[in-house]
């Protein structure tokens, strides 16, 4: 075991100079400055940026929902929204006919549906509307639509507490948070490899000068329980929604939450977490057969050799669950329903693993 | 000898005739006299009639509620509890026992009673609801129950109840003091006043006042034991940084806060520093075993840095101070998980998810 991690370190080191050495030769590595986690995790750097996770926040420039339209308006009661975007710049305005508000859209947070965050006087502002692009257009918010805004201001937008901004930015930026503040120096829009890997900054240092003592904790350590905590401090845990008694069918957004309540995750069998159906580092997959495998390595035919029907709990590694009697293939068309949210502009997948009967109420 | 029977029985049935004409009577004219508001009479008459007839449970009520009222408590205790003995299911008498009970200083007993007499809360007025539920708030902090009576604090003030009392009553509660307010010392009224109002603002919901309020507070009283703890819950909500600067204030001025230790090693663990949060939580949990939350973020720290098995003990000492606190259900889930108590994890989860209803529908109730 000891000669395995010692050769495993050596065959690292190798490949650490020859990634160096490659550098000099090429040019590709100049310096320690230039050094990218691309170098070495070559894959992984080529398809992460490509995702929707990379671009949880953009900045003005490279929006391309906004580029993509150039002039938004939405009309709530008295009040009229307009969102323009000219030469790269949006600006978010807002009347009651008699004034009008306007901010330049500094922080736009998501690549499909879209809300932005305004900076006035020291603050920060929530956009009382958001772009919806199942309804091609505007609408008001997610989670505000309980509110009557009876001034302009309060229609301009929500504002936002510290608690509140540090959790925006901490989720859709990387470098972002640090003291339980925002820190928009250090701050990189979306998420990027440091996000995730605590630490991956210092090891791209370390990595420099030949140095492989810094690794970052190995996230494939982790169990399935833990992957969704991990995933959750973002995408809404188990524990943080029952906290904050997010029940309802708007909790079918938080997959971390609604994975733990399938009867099939238990928190230890590697099969059933995020990442055993999620890579990361690629963009989600949405064509729902490709997830048949993922289901059938419990509930194969052939490997369900139970005659009862009933789960066989040898192991958690060698659970086999029941086989599906109706189906072998696109099993998450029925046990992983779609779900509406209220206001109809977006649709989930439900996490929630299960038998969903016709006229089954939404369970929370 | 048969005759002397006889006489003997004719006698008795007399005497029992006679002892039930002089019952009849006292008991009206005792409930005459209540009902013309003539108490000392009453009370007098009522201790006739039950010297006649001991079952007479409507006769210990009334007798019970007169004493208590002319402010002669043990008495009135020793009437009630009369009654009780006669009428376990009482609930009014169990309340009205409990607040006697609490002028004689009997106050864990008063505790106990008081609570009984609010389990049912469907028997009692709503007047005498509210006054139990005060007195109930009152000892709970004396017993040092702090949270639990700022909840109940929190029901009445969204009921309307302003009394002043109320406020300086508050604020030791939210100063984390095991004092009712007669015990505070000349002096330091104006402390718990302070603190008092400030804590009806948040309440109430009138943030913008609060947070004037306890800047204020925090501006008179800097070391001033609490001040700095209750500042900083108020804080955690919209900053964080705030709210930890505040904690380790609180410590610096009250190293032995137990509260502020437990809420400043929670933050960190949240914010993933766990070291630095493990020596704040085991000092909390050692100062306070009887702690729910200094025992819980212990044990989630425990789980957390790889000491499951000790983790869980620590996690269940919660459980048993407090089985309906959601968190240490929802750390038992992660810490039977990590360990592949699969089947434990999945109970813990259910656990949490009821526990997670019931507080959401209390909320929605309020």
């Amino acid at each position: 075991m000891r000669n395995g991690s010692v050769r495993l370190r050596k065959s690292c080191r190798s490949l650490v100079v020859a990634v160096l050495f490659q550098g000099v030769l090429f040019g590709a590595v100049s310096s320690s400055r230039s050094l990218t986690c691309g170098a070495c995790h070559t894959a992984q750097a080529r398809s992460q940026p490509e995702t929707s996770m990379a671009h949880a926040l953009l900045l003005p420039g490279a929006n391309s929902v906004l580029a993509a339209h150039p002039k938004l308006t939405f009309q709530h009661g008295s009040y009229s929204y307009t969102v323009e975007t000219r030469n790269g710049q949006s600006t978010y305005s807002i009347s009651d006919g008699a004034r009008t508000i306007s901010a330049p859209i500094q922080w736009a947070f998501g690549t499909g549906a879209q809300t932005w965050v305004f900076e006035r006087d020291g603050r920060f502002y929530e956009s009382y509307v958001s772009f919806y692009p199942l309804a091609n257009g505007l609408d008001i918010t997610i989670g505000d639509q309980g509110m009557e805004p009876t001034t302009l201001e309060q229609a301009f937008g929500r504002e936002l507490t510290n608690t509140e901004t540090t959790a925006c930015f901490g989720c859709h930026a990387t470098g972002a948070v640090s003291d339980y503040r925002v820190h928009f120096d250090s701050l990189k829009p979306g998420v990027t490899c440091e996000h995730c890997h605590t630490g991956a900054a210092t090891h791209l240092e370390a990595i420099s000068h030949g140095k492989l003592e810094s690794v970052p904790p190995k996230l494939k350590a982790l169990s399935a329980e833990q992957i969704s905590n991990f995933c959750g401090q973002c995408h809404r845990s188990f524990e943080e929604v029952l906290r904050n008694h997010w029940l309802g069918q708007m909790n079918v957004r938080f997959q971390p939450y609604r994975l733990a309540n399938s009867k099939c995750f238990n928190g230890a069998d590697s099969r059933i977490s995020c990442v055993a159906c999620h890579d990361p580092h690629k963009e989600v997959v949405t064509d729902g057969a490709s997830y048949d495998p993922k289901c059938l390595a419990c509930h194969g035919t052939t490997s369900a050799s139970s005659t009862s029907g009933h789960l066989q709990p040898v192991s958690n590694l060698h659970r086999v669950g029941k086989p599906c009697p109706v189906a072998t293939s696109g099993c998450v068309n029925c046990h992983m329903p779609k779900v509406k949210l209220p206001g109809g502009h977006q649709e989930f997948t439900d996490h929630y693993i299960r038998v969903v009967h016709p006229g089954d109420s939404y369970p929370d | 000898m048969y005759l002397k029977a006889l006489c003997a029985c004719v006698l008795l049935t007399a005497s029992v005739l006679a002892d039930e004409g002089a019952f009849q009577r006292l008991s009206a004219q005792a409930n005459a006299a209540r009902d013309a508001n003539n108490v000392p009479q009453a009370i007098a008459l009522y201790r006739q009639a039950l010297a006649l007839n001991p079952r007479w449970d409507q006769g210990w009520w009334y007798l019970g509620t007169l004493l208590y009222d002319s402010d002669q408590y043990t008495d009135g205790r020793d009437a009630l509890r009369h009654l009780l003995e006669l009428q376990p299911n009482a609930g009014p008498a169990w309340g009205l026992l409990g607040l006697c009970e609490f002028e004689t200083g009997e106050n864990d007993k008063a505790l106990a009673d008081v609570e009984r007499g609010l389990a049912a809360s469907s028997e009692l007025q709503p007047g005498m609801e509210a006054v139990l539920r005060f007195h109930e708030a009152l000892l709970l902090t004396r017993a040092g129950q702090f949270d639990r009576a700022i909840q109940t604090y929190a029901m009445l003030i969204r009921r309307g109840s302003r009394s002043p009392e109320l406020v300086s009553a508050v604020g030791l509660a939210a100063l984390r003091r095991p004092m009712l307010p007669k015990e505070i010392p000349p002096g330091q009224t104006d402390l718990f006043l302070s603190a008092g109002k400030a804590s009806i603002f948040t309440m109430s919901g009138d943030l913008e006042h609060a947070q004037q309020a306890l800047n204020d507070l925090a501006a008179r009283f800097p070391d001033a034991s609490g001040v700095h703890y209750l500042r900083g819950t108020f804080l955690l909500v919209a900053d964080t940084a705030q709210a930890v600067d505040e904690f380790k204030e609180e410590l610096r001025v009250n190293p032995s806060n137990s509260a502020a230790g437990a809420m400043l090693a929670w933050v960190l663990l949240r914010a993933g520093e766990l070291q630095t949060a493990l020596p704040y939580a085991e000092k909390a949990a050692t100062l306070a075993p009887d702690y729910a939350i200094a025992q819980f973020v212990y044990g989630r720290l425990l789980v957390e840095t790889g000491s499951v098995e000790r983790g869980i003990e620590r996690l269940r000492a919660a459980e048993t101070i407090d089985a309906t606190f959601l968190e240490t259900h929802l750390s038992l889930a992660t810490a039977y998980s990590r360990i592949g108590r699969t089947e434990e994890a999945r109970r813990e989860r259910e656990i949490s998810l009821e526990l997670s209803r019931k507080e959401a529908s209390s909320l929605a109730q309020r």
